[in-house]
């Protein structure tokens, strides 16, 4: 029992990364990015990337997946999301198109065509990313076994929150993100510079979002369409959790990683995520602000 | 900023004229790819009657498109060859065969654990009427537990949206009833009083087009009704149309169903085009794209949404197959999307208003020199 509810919660921290993005920049913003998941594929292909061209592991991609991810938010962000601020639909259906792009681009059908250029590692074909040694063994608790490439991701996911929620409440830009979530314009005519600070949280919450994609190359195969998938249930976990609750968020993404886990042990992957969605969709309809939505005001 | 009546009526009637003389130019492979396009301009009515005009956007109106694909998908699949030929008293689908128990006996009563649901819809008349049934009931019951508790804006579209993927989930694991992944393959043909509608036939070109000309009217009408007005007053301000004593749910509902009902019309339609039924239907994608159709032709505009989908789905066809696009015409299609949202927000709808206002506006200036 012990070890489905530990792949549970590894579950929930991939989750967590791709929600906690996707938490600051709509709880921010306003901002639907439907191209999230696109740069969690991102980070995977940067992890297969850099152990083809720099024979660099697992953990050295870690770095390089939020920074490549990160300038690809960030270049998203200056382009076309700053123009849209305030219509929150028109900029799910903009980073929709961005999506297509981005996998695109990836499968660089575009750059077979057009440029004749081929990149080893990118394409329409699956890719692997070997795990560390030291992270293959199994550790025993208990009496179950517990995978240690599945600890390896909670501890990572455990610092990366952490250091969210310090830079959110211990640091200065972290203040302005929290004036901007109240009222933008307040903000905005209290001095802050709300196009840069909009500019960096994009950038981190895409970064976030890339190192989730390094973890996941470990144990799933990498392809272009691989996020298509992630950014619904990062939405649901955000949603569910409450808008602008970073506690929210953590949360829900462990209780759904949890029910997913327990859910697929004891039936199958497939209505195991079907179970998901269906309490996603009880919650909204009975709690429309989602489980951990501030009071007040 | 409102069109004129005559204008409007003008470019409905073009748009009717054009539909209903093209097959003269079409050869019967394009003639059916056209159908299939229509059933998709259909799609983008349904989407601007819930999106521009009840201000619900729905991410799952797929839901209601597969929904009316599967019923009627049903009946066409117990009428194939294939199904009939099993031996026995009823037509069997040859999927039930693979994945029945050893053993189990050859009829729909009982040759899997729920392949007697399958029963009544050996008549074609109730799958059809099932695949409107079906996807109304279903948009009436949601609307009623979702408008009622005052969900509103982007949560609508976050429920429609997990709804959509749950079903498809469901029914990719639902394999001995419902073919999972593969879907419902090898149809029958469409049988309305002894007439048979071949795919690629002109009669199944116009059974499409009368019936999405008919809805296109339809929704206009019902639009311009006092009904449709007070929709529009509550996307403008629903609150304010609640304390005017309107009773808003109520309107949302109803338009919601309606949109739902021509979604499954539209499902139902596709299949009769396309021959097949398949989860892709219910695919988070697809659901979005009709969405960017309707965006991209104008949402506050029916015709304009529904050309939407007719052009981007033509431009697509001709992109894939345009020697130096063949694989990057996905790429160029997103870039239209984000092109148009950034650059013409009210769509392509919106840009004709201007253009014909800004005309109609220098005649009467010219007119009021005199």
């Amino acid at each position: 029992m012990l070890d489905i509810l530990f792949i549970g919660l590894s579950l929930g921290s991939i989750l967590l990364l791709v929600a906690l993005g996707l938490a600051i920049t709509y709880g921010a913003m306003g901002v639907i990015n439907m191209a999230h998941g696109e740069l969690v594929m991102i980070g995977a292909y940067t992890a297969v990337l850099s152990g083809i061209w720099l024979d660099l592991g697992l953990f050295a991609a870690l770095p390089l997946g939020f920074l490549s991810a990160a300038a690809i938010g960030w270049a998203i962000e200056r382009v076309v999301v700053r123009r849209l601020y305030g219509r929150l639909l028109d900029t799910l259906l903009a980073t929709w198109g961005i999506a297509i792009l981005l996998q695109q681009a990836v499968r660089l059908e575009f750059g077979l065509s057009f440029f004749g250029i081929h990149i080893q590692g990118l394409g329409p074909g699956l890719q692997n990313v070997a795990v560390p040694e030291i992270l293959q063994t199994t550790i025993t608790i208990a009496g179950s076994s517990i995978n240690a490439y599945r600890v390896f991701i909670v501890a990572v996911t455990l610092v990366l929150t952490l250091l969210t929620w310090a830079i959110m409440y211990r640091t200065r830009i972290g203040m302005q993100v929290r004036a901007i979530i109240r009222n933008p314009r307040m903000a905005a005519a209290s001095g802050i510079d709300v196009a840069r600070v909009n500019a960096l949280t994009f950038a981190f919450g895409s970064g976030l979002a890339g190192v989730a994609g390094v973890m996941m190359s470990g144990f799933k195969t990498v392809f272009p369409d691989m996020g298509s998938s992630m950014v619904v249930d990062g939405f649901l976990v955000v949603v569910a959790g409450g808008v602008g609750s970073l506690l929210g968020s953590v949360l829900s993404a462990g209780m759904l990683g949890e029910i997913n886990a327990v859910a697929a042990a004891v039936t199958n992957d497939i209505l195991a995520r079907a179970i998901v969605f269906g309490v996603v969709i009880l919650i909204i309809i009975v709690k429309p602000a989602g489980l951990f939505s501030f009071k007040g005001r | 900023m409102r069109l004129s009546t005559t204008t409007t009526l003008l470019a409905y009637l073009a748009f009717a004229g054009l539909v209903l003389v093209a097959p003269a130019f079409l050869d019967d492979f394009w003639l059916n790819r056209m159908a299939k396009y229509l059933v998709f301009g259909m799609l983008g009515v349904a989407i601007s009657l819930s999106w521009g005009y009840a201000g619900i956007l729905n991410l799952g109106q797929g839901l209601f498109f597969g929904f009316g694909a599967y019923m009627l998908a049903m009946s066409l699949k117990l009428a194939s060859p294939t199904s009939l030929a099993q031996g026995s008293d009823t037509p069997v689908p040859d999927f039930m065969l693979w994945n029945a128990e050893p053993g189990a006996q050859t009829d729909l009563c009982c040759i899997t654990g729920s392949s007697f649901l399958w029963q009544p819809f050996i008549s074609q008349g109730f799958g059809i009427f099932m695949g409107l049934a079906l996807p109304v009931t279903v948009a009436f019951l949601l609307g009623m537990v979702v408008f009622r508790k005052r969900i509103a804006g982007v949560f609508v579209s976050i429920i429609t949206l997990a709804l959509v993927l749950l079903v498809r989930l469901l029914v990719i694991d639902a394999q001995p009833f419902t073919n999972g992944f593969n879907g419902l393959t090898d149809l029958g043909w469409l049988t309305i009083g002894g007439f048979e509608f071949d795919p690629y036939s002109q009669a199944t070109y116009y059974l499409v087009a009368i019936t999405l000309l008919v809805v296109l009217a339809a929704a206009r009408l019902l639009v311009e009704t006092r009904a449709g007005l007070v929709l529009q007053a509550i996307r403008d301000d629903a609150t304010r149309a609640r304390y005017l004593g309107f009773d808003v749910p109520a309107y949302q509902i109803f338009f919601f169903a309606v949109s739902a009902g021509i979604a499954g019309l539209a499902g139902m339609l596709y299949v009769v085009v396309a021959e097949f039924a398949s989860p892709t239907f219910m695919d988070l994608a697809f659901s979005i794209t009709m969405v960017v159709w309707a965006a991209v032709g104008g949402r506050s505009s029916l015709l304009g949404a529904c050309i939407g989908a007719i052009v981007i789905n033509m431009i697509e066809a001709g992109a894939s197959e345009t020697e130096a696009l063949v694989e990057a015409w996905k790429a160029v299609i997103g870039l239209i999307f984000v092109l148009v949202v950034l650059f013409m927000p009210r769509g392509l709808g919106g840009l004709a208003h201007d253009l014909i206002d800004r005309v109609s506006g220098a005649t009467r200036k010219a007119e009021g020199r005199k």
